[in-house]
């Protein structure tokens, strides 16, 4: 087993064990019933998904100012493990809301901007894959990857402030008894875990693309010479 | 080098080109047509509702077309390797934008001026300047990020699908916004002011970052 | 004193090799013609040395200073005549230029000695998609000399131009350093003292009064 097999391994193990302390551990919700479980790994891939978009926020600045390649790997690394995730928190945000609302989805502050988020993103993975793969690509993406990450709050305060014009049903109240707030501090924990490995051998796969496509640090070349001239 | 000279001549020549060519006056009158014939037929409209419908439509449409105006804005420069051209000359890619902006803008305050009579005329709502005023606020800052996005996305492939993914996100604001303070002008419940105040935030906060982001996005 | 220095200029399209460790030395005042067969790099070397494309790996320094960190500067020394055009065809020709004169910070006086330079005064006021292929090339070079810059990069200006291209080139040519990419052998002996030579994005070295035997 190489190094990236043993971590995904170890991050798998963790999943598992976050898994049955959400099965097994923690209560069940008095007043949701057994659906309330999904809220421990929903909001766990939430947090993954914005950290990994910080890193492609970071990375794409830390690009447009250095051209560093590396922090390029690391923002197309990031933005695919985030969209992942986003995809995650979206998709049991909604097996949530069905039972417990009785909609898929409503039109509040943090879904509307958790949609955005994944539209963004994918946006962004999309500009990498439909451009020539070189400097201008991922200049291209950093920008795209900022303004997302900047726009997502901006939304965020939007329909929240909108909501404030329209009042509307509030919703379910976020006080957690000892127990639950154990076993979501332990979810976190191993999904940040499983997020940071992805992102780590997502980076490696990555470098490896950039081998092949010849794309790597500028090499300062060491003097000047003179051609020579054909005889 | 004065970049308010370079943003007025690269606006006089996209103004000039369009008039010359009219190639987008059939598609947005298309879109202002088919927004008042599907708001009449496909809500059911009456002077209680109006209010209430009629900035849907007002926005829906202003949309399509602003995706419409600024998809081509680099379109045409691409198509002639003028961008190439434009940047080889000392001109900021700041003014360059702003020259864009200003010609896709004046595009979308046409369509404007069509589809807010019309929606008076059609439906019965006011027709005042606070309404007028919120819409042109927000054609501002949608300005500015159709103009950044439309050169972001000249360089890639399949623009059209990706142009309004990119661009919709970044509009949101200013649909929510300009959609509360044209609902407030046009008498339905809401503050009207501050709305407005977040329109001029907006237009503050991407006016900025996209001037920062010109010269990331022009430049090879 | 060389005017422009490039060393070891590469340029990878994704995986494809289109520039392989280029050097070359051109001083003030030479004309340089680049050879090559289609697909040897021509196109992509004088993009570089424009300063439109930047180079996957290399140098250039062109009047001492570093090509890419003072592309901004370096602009107004440099006029590029490209494949395409780049001309917007409802705006008339002097249009064209009057544009271009703006962006340049350039008198518009330089438009009528533009359009005189390469023969074009009659159909200065004719919209630019109206004028034939040759007469589009011309403006096109028109617009490359607007601002009177001392190097000049030319694409193949002679693919559209007719019989009087030797002529009008050479004309266009005098006192400016210049590197011309062409086809035809004949037209570069003429023009250009000195010749590059690519094969497979290589430099086969360059040489003065280059003989070809065919």
């Amino acid at each position: 087993m190489n190094r990236y097999e043993r971590w995904a391994a170890a991050a798998a193990a963790l999943m598992l064990v976050a898994g049955a302390a959400i099965f097994l551990y923690a209560p069940t919700d008095y007043l949701q019933g057994p659906v309330q479980r999904i809220f421990y790994l929903h909001v766990s891939s939430a947090i993954a998904a914005y950290g990994c978009f910080a890193v492609v926020l970071v990375g794409g600045i830390i690009y447009l100012r250095t051209e560093s390649v590396i922090a390029d790997r690391f923002a197309r690394a990031g933005a695919l493990v985030g969209v992942v995730f986003t995809t995650v928190t979206l998709v049991m945000g909604m097996l949530w809301a069905k039972p417990i609302w009785g909609s898929f989805w409503t039109w509040d502050a943090r879904l509307t901007s958790t949609l955005v988020l994944w539209i963004i993103y994918a946006g962004y993975l999309l500009v990498r894959r439909l451009s020539d793969p070189g400097r201008q690509a991922a200049r291209l993406a950093a920008v795209v990857g900022i303004f997302g990450f900047i726009d997502v709050p901006v939304v965020h305060f939007s329909v929240t402030w909108w909501r404030t014009q329209h009042p509307g049903p509030i919703i379910v109240n976020d006080a957690l008894p000892a127990q639950m707030l154990t076993t979501f501090f332990l979810t976190m924990a191993c999904t940040l875990v499983l997020a940071a490995v992805m992102v780590w051998v997502r980076y490696r796969i990555e470098t490896l693309t950039d081998e092949r496509q010849h794309i790597a640090e500028a090499v300062p070349v060491v003097a000047a010479r003179e051609p020579e001239p054909v005889p | 080098m004065n970049p308010f000279r370079v943003a007025l001549a690269v606006a006089r020549k996209d103004i000039r080109s369009e008039w010359r060519t009219r190639e987008m006056v059939p598609a947005l009158a298309q879109f202002i047509v088919l927004a008042l014939l599907i708001g009449n037929f496909g809500f059911h409209i009456d002077a209680r509702n109006a209010p209430a419908i009629a900035p849907g439509i007002l926005w829906l449409a202003l949309v399509f077309a602003g995706l419409v105006a600024f998809g081509r804005t680099f379109a045409a420069e691409r198509e002639q390797a003028s961008l190439e051209a434009m940047l080889m000359t000392p001109a900021s890619p700041v003014a360059i934008f702003a020259g864009k902006a200003i010609a896709a803008s004046l595009l979308l305050v046409i369509c404007e001026a069509v589809l807010l009579p019309a929606l008076t005329l059609f439906f019965g709502t006011p027709f005042t300047g606070d309404v007028v005023a919120a819409v042109l606020l927000a054609t501002v800052g949608m300005a500015a990020l159709g103009v950044m996005f439309a050169a972001i996305v000249a360089r890639v492939r399949a623009r059209e699908l990706l142009l309004p993914l990119l661009t919709l996100p970044l509009w949101i604001p200013f649909i929510v916004a300009g959609g509360q303070a044209v609902q407030s002008a046009m008498g339905l419940p809401g503050s009207y002011d501050q709305a407005i105040g977040l329109l001029i935030d907006f237009d503050i906060l991407f006016v900025v970052l996209t001037s920062l982001a010109a010269r990331f996005v022009l430049e090879e | 004193m060389s005017l422009l220095v490039g060393n070891g200029l590469t340029h990878w399209f994704g995986r494809e090799l289109a520039l392989e460790g280029v050097d070359l030395v051109i001083d003030t005042g030479e004309h340089m013609a680049v050879l090559g067969d289609n697909g040897a790099g021509k196109t992509t070397l004088l993009r570089i040395l424009a300063t439109v494309l930047r180079p996957t790996s290399g140098q250039l320094e062109i009047a001492g200073l570093n090509a890419f960190r003072e592309r901004r500067r370096l602009r107004h020394h440099v006029g590029y005549v490209a494949h395409a055009t780049g001309l917007y065809p409802a705006l008339t020709a002097a249009e064209n230029l009057e544009f271009f004169c703006d962006l340049q910070d350039v008198s518009r006086t330089r438009v009528e000695e533009a359009l005189d330079a390469v023969g074009l005064t009659r159909v200065a006021r004719r919209r630019a998609g109206e004028l034939s292929r040759g007469m589009q090339q011309r403006l096109s070079i028109a617009r490359a000399i607007l601002h009177e810059p001392r190097l000049l990069i030319l694409d193949e200006p002679d693919a559209s131009l007719g019989d009087d291209a030797a002529e009008l080139l050479t004309q266009v040519m005098k006192d400016k350093t210049v590197v011309l990419a062409t086809h035809d052998h004949a037209l570069a002996n003429r023009l250009c003292p000195r010749t590059l030579v690519l094969r497979h994005g290589r430099s086969h070295g360059t040489a003065t009064r280059l003989r070809v035997v065919r």
